[in-house]
């Protein structure tokens, strides 16, 4: 045989995004350039599987409880853990004793390595009993002595000179007055200058307080660990393969050791990445007891030290011209992530402004830490920018809705706001915020709002996948990914199918496993755009094989071989799916898949309409309608979607009317550590929904859709509620004493004006 | 004794009596399901229903779970959603501890057909009732009406919600013939869900309800 020298691949330097811990940033990759040949999608319209509503497939198990979560696996033996954590906001611990635990029978105790608790919530020790009374007995039975230190939880407060340091090592964090990274960017004078010659200027705060996730299960793992050198660790969490490394090392085991497990997840959101505190605890624990602990917070432990969506405080001034022409926006943008840094993506946002500067900082308080969540930053500065736009259109006596479309250049955002307004039936906003169209009177006032967003996700080279066809005729597919509800697991199965002409029951899946193949965490959209071009690129070899050996016996050339209902067709004659498998080698198939830079694609909009109703009597706001317009690229499943898009929508909803943690300053505790007092969307609430996947996106290519539909209807809504009553709320969320304020404030303000 | 304390259930703590324990109720606090609060509120049906022994350790329980009897041994003071959860073997873990304070129905369970929060039971007080779970109302390949239209419909994402709104809106269901979506709304509205299902819950739902 002769031996051919490999010619070089032909390489290509892409863009791709990297997600470390949910939030985004963008690196340049080296991928193969394959000149256009490979597996395609083709037009969205082709497909006889992707493109259509497909119900999951873990919906059977799911709605008869037989599905297991992390927190429903009780292996044997298993102990119980919680975690004792700090009263005070900020505190330093002089002793810990843990002989009153200890002495619980059977119980474990075990002390977290903190010196000084920089928050409410902060863990100290943990313990694991042999029921989960008995954990509560020994959490109770643990001495700890503290020395209370000052606190501060405001960020006014927490900025001024004299004020508590949250950090004990601040001269060398380079926090100065608790502000971290303070930074201008832009040119400030060139934007006050044209601030001056702007037409109509606006200028106001806004702030947003702290959004907790609230994921259904809580943050934990399960760690089946009696001795010896192996485990395999159950987690909740966003990324299946960001488990077995740190679990090793707590356990002091090789990281080939660990087997880490995702069968069902409880909801993400950006909050769960790796073992965390709680699981480097029950690690701990489970290595001295040499048994397995299963470690999940409680609800309180949540809100307490399971991080939140930073908060914003914005002040932003900005200009247009007579034409609705933005020209100048000076913004300061303070993140508010406790003792995280926080996200808040920069002024003006997705405008396209003549001249803008910004001043950017984090300040500290002492509270617990921000993580990702769902769009990290975006919403924020997204209701604020929204505001601002419908104030300066308010002043110009301008449609809100023209006055966007003159700022953004991109004509998928000019398709997407006209499909939403013909939704949600635009024309009949007030053409004048506040004033309701003649003929409706009473102190029930009707508003219509939009708003509009971006998100970059994307795929990247993460994801090994493995197709299986088996002599009989069994197909599965194979990832160490993880499904959190977005339907992974169906779409799996679904590109499988369409790819070897199948339907998706003759497919089966297998993930949520360390040992199944690579994969990227969650984080950040790019779950979808790196998972599902890869395993098209496995299918795609897998059917080749299939082709290799059943083109012969159908006396078709190879490229004439096709796949579809059922049957493997060519050179005029046909076999069923099993005859065909028949022709397979007796070991089957198993076929790997890479990503495929062209399968995947980055950078989609979205577009918001809500309308809701203000009672000026009450001040409570009633939405009615949504709307939101989403491209998605190539949609995988629009059932799925669609629910995601609705999901985004009513987290927003949560944001700008319900949600937002409260907090006591002279206590520096948090005053609503539960989901009764913090109050998240319920089924009284929902108004109409109308998510709408914008088809006419061609590019044939995945994107994820997870954040983008979260974005702007948090500015939407607010919008909503300044056409109905004409009034700005400056802070979220929009509660019935805010509205009762304002509205007071404005007849007071329109009467000094009368006078004057 | 003050008039409201008289209708203090023998058999544990209502969510009325819950919610007057919990300091701050903010204007925006979740509405319960007024169906449920009355569940709650009502005496045991059932003369034979024992209370716990006086005692503050393990004691014998035994459950009507999904019909199979379940013994096990724990505290009174363990709750019926932990004594499924924790201690039944095998773990009967449809019904998924939350909030833990009444709050979420995710633990909701039928207690002799009516929906309850199982987190706000005591074990030992619901011996000799029918409790019946998600798992009880159908199996993956025989589900019931309103388990098939989840799936149908999508009414479901992360799933971690889903057996306690099937539990309650079974039950809706069941007592209401074609519920509109109001009544729907209210049947479920002692439940959260975090992912965003609602409007698909309540198309299912109504559907499930016609069939």
């Amino acid at each position: 045989m002769q031996q051919t020298q490999p010619t070089p691949k032909k390489m290509k330097t892409i863009k791709v995004p990297r997600v470390v811990n949910g939030v985004e940033t963008e690196v340049e990759i080296e991928v193969e350039d394959t000149g256009g040949a490979g597996p395609k999608w083709g037009p969205n319209e082709a497909h006889q599987i992707l493109n259509k509503p497909l119900p999951r497939v873990d919906g059977p198990l799911k709605v008869t409880g037989t599905a297991k979560y992390t927190y429903d696996v009780r292996p044997k033996g298993m102990l119980f853990g919680r975690i004792l954590t700090s009263p005070h906001a900020h505190a330093k611990v002089k002793s810990i004793d843990l002989s009153g635990a200890k002495a619980v029978k059977g119980a474990f105790a075990v002390e977290h390595a903190l010196k000084q608790a920089l928050h409410e919530g902060a863990p100290v020790a943990a313990v694991a009993a042999p029921t989960p009374e008995l954990a509560e007995d020994a959490l109770r039975a643990i001495k700890v002595e503290w020395e209370v230190l000052d606190h501060v939880v405001e960020a006014a407060a927490a900025m001024k000179p004299g004020a508590p340091k949250v950090f004990p090592d601040d001269e060398k964090a380079k926090i100065a007055n608790n502000v971290r990274g303070a930074e201008s960017r832009g040119e400030k004078d060139a934007t006050t200058a044209a601030l001056d010659k702007a037409d109509v200027v606006v200028e106001a705060e806004y702030r947003t307080p702290m959004q907790h996730h609230v994921c259904l299960e809580p943050h934990g793992i399960t760690v089946d660990y009696r001795g010896g050198d192996e485990a395999t660790v159950y987690a909740s969490t966003q990324g299946t393969h960001t488990i077995p490394g740190d679990a090793a090392k707590a356990l002091g085991l090789g990281q080939s050791k660990v087997l880490s497990v995702v069968e069902h997840m409880g909801g993400g959101f950006g909050a769960k990445f790796g073992i965390g505190v709680e699981g480097q605890l029950a690690c701990k624990l489970a290595k001295e007891a040499k048994a397995p602990v299963r470690m999940m917070l409680t609800r309180q432990n949540e809100f307490l030290f399971a991080g939140n969506r930073s908060g914003s405080w914005q002040k932003l001034k900005g200009g247009a011209s007579k034409d609705g022409t933005l020209v100048a926006l000076l913004a300061t943008q303070y993140r508010l992530g406790g003792i995280g840094n926080g996200n808040q993506a920069g002024q003006p946002y997705i405008y396209t402004v003549a001249t803008s500067a910004r001043d950017v900082a984090a300040i500290h308080t002492n509270e617990d830490s921000s993580r990702a969540f769902r769009a990290p930053g975006h919403p924020q500065a997204s209701y604020a920018i929204e505001s601002l736009i419908d104030d300066l259109a308010h002043k110009l006596a301008m449609d809100p809705l023209e006055m966007r479309k003159k700022n953004l250049k991109d004509p998928v955002y000019h398709r997407q706001l006209d499909r939403g307004a013909k939704e949600i039936g635009w024309e009949r906003r007030n053409k004048v915020a506040g004033q309701v169209a003649s003929g409706a009177k009473g102190p029930v006032k009707r508003g219509i709002g939009c708003a509009v967003g971006q998100w970059g996700g994307g795929g990247s080279k993460q994801c090994v996948v493995t197709v299986n066809i088996a002599r009989d005729g069994a197909v599965s597919v194979l990832c160490g990914s993880q499904d959190l509800g977005t339907g992974t697991r169906t779409y799996m199965r679904a590109i499988v199918a369409e790819e070897l002409g199948l339907q998706i029951e003759q497919v089966n899946e297998e993930l949520g496993r360390s040992n199944l193949g690579s994969a990227n965490a969650s984080g950040g959209s790019t779950t979808a755009a790196s998972l599902a071009p890869a395993v098209k690129h496995a299918a795609y070899n897998a059917r080749a094989k299939v082709v290799e050996r059943v083109a012969p016996l159908l006396g078709a050339k190879p490229d004439e071989v096709t796949f579809a209902k059922g049957n493997v067709s060519g050179g005029g004659k046909s076999l069923g799916w099993k005859q065909a498998c028949a022709a397979l080698p007796s070991a089957g198939v198993s076929e790997k898949g890479e990503w495929q830079p062209d399968l995947a694609g980055r950078g989609v909009h979205g577009a918001c309409f809500a309308e809701v109703e203000v009672d000026t009597e009450t001040g409570h706001v009633k939405p009615i309608k949504m709307v939101h317009v989403q491209d998605v690229g190539l949609p995988l499943n629009r059932t799925a979607i669609e629910s995601q898009i609705n999901g985004g929508m009513i987290q927003s909803l949560g944001q700008a009317l319900y949600e937002g943690r409260v907090m006591d300053a002279e206590l520096g505790v948090m005053l609503n550590p539960n989901m009764e007092d913090y109050k998240i969307p319920g089924s009284l609430e929902m108004p109409e929904m109308v998510p709408i996947i914008d088809d006419a996106d061609d590019r044939q290519v995945v994107i994820g859709v997870g954040e983008p539909a979260l974005i702007p209807a948090v500015g939407a809504l607010a919008n909503a509620v300044f056409n109905a009553i004409g009034v700005r709320i400056h802070d979220l969320p929009i509660t019935p004493d805010k509205v009762l304020m304002a509205l007071q404030t404005q007849g007071s303000a329109t009467k000094e004006g009368s006078q004057s | 004794m003050a008039a409201d304390e008289q209708d203090e259930p023998a058999w544990g703590m209502s969510r009325r009596r819950f919610l007057k324990g919990v300091g701050v109720v903010g204007a925006g606090a979740a509405i319960a399901d007024p169906d449920l609060l009355r569940a709650q509120d009502q005496p045991p049906a059932s003369a034979a229903a024992q209370p716990a022994a006086a005692t503050d350790g393990p004691t014998k329980i035994t459950l009507a779970v999904n019909g199979q009897k379940i013994d096990l041994t724990a505290e009174p003071r363990v709750t019926l959603l932990s004594a499924l959860r924790d201690y039944a073997e095998p773990a009967v873990t449809g019904p998924k501890l939350v909030c833990g304070m009444g709050t979420c129905g995710a633990c909701t369970v039928l207690l002799d057909g009516k929906p309850v929060y199982s987190c706000l039971c005591l074990a030992a007080d619901v011996q000799g009732k029918k409790i019946i779970t998600a798992e009880g109302l159908g199996t993956p390949e025989k589900m019931n009406p309103v388990q098939e239209q989840f799936c149908e419909k999508d009414a479901l994402m992360c799933g971690f919600c889903t057996p306690g709104f099937v539990t309650a809106l079974s039950a809706t269901v069941e007592k209401t013939p074609n519920a509109t979506v109001d009544q729907i709304k209210q049947g479920c509205a002692g439940n959260f869900c975090r992912c965003g299902t609602y409007p698909r819950v309540f198309e299912a739902a109504v559907a499930a309800a016609k069939a």
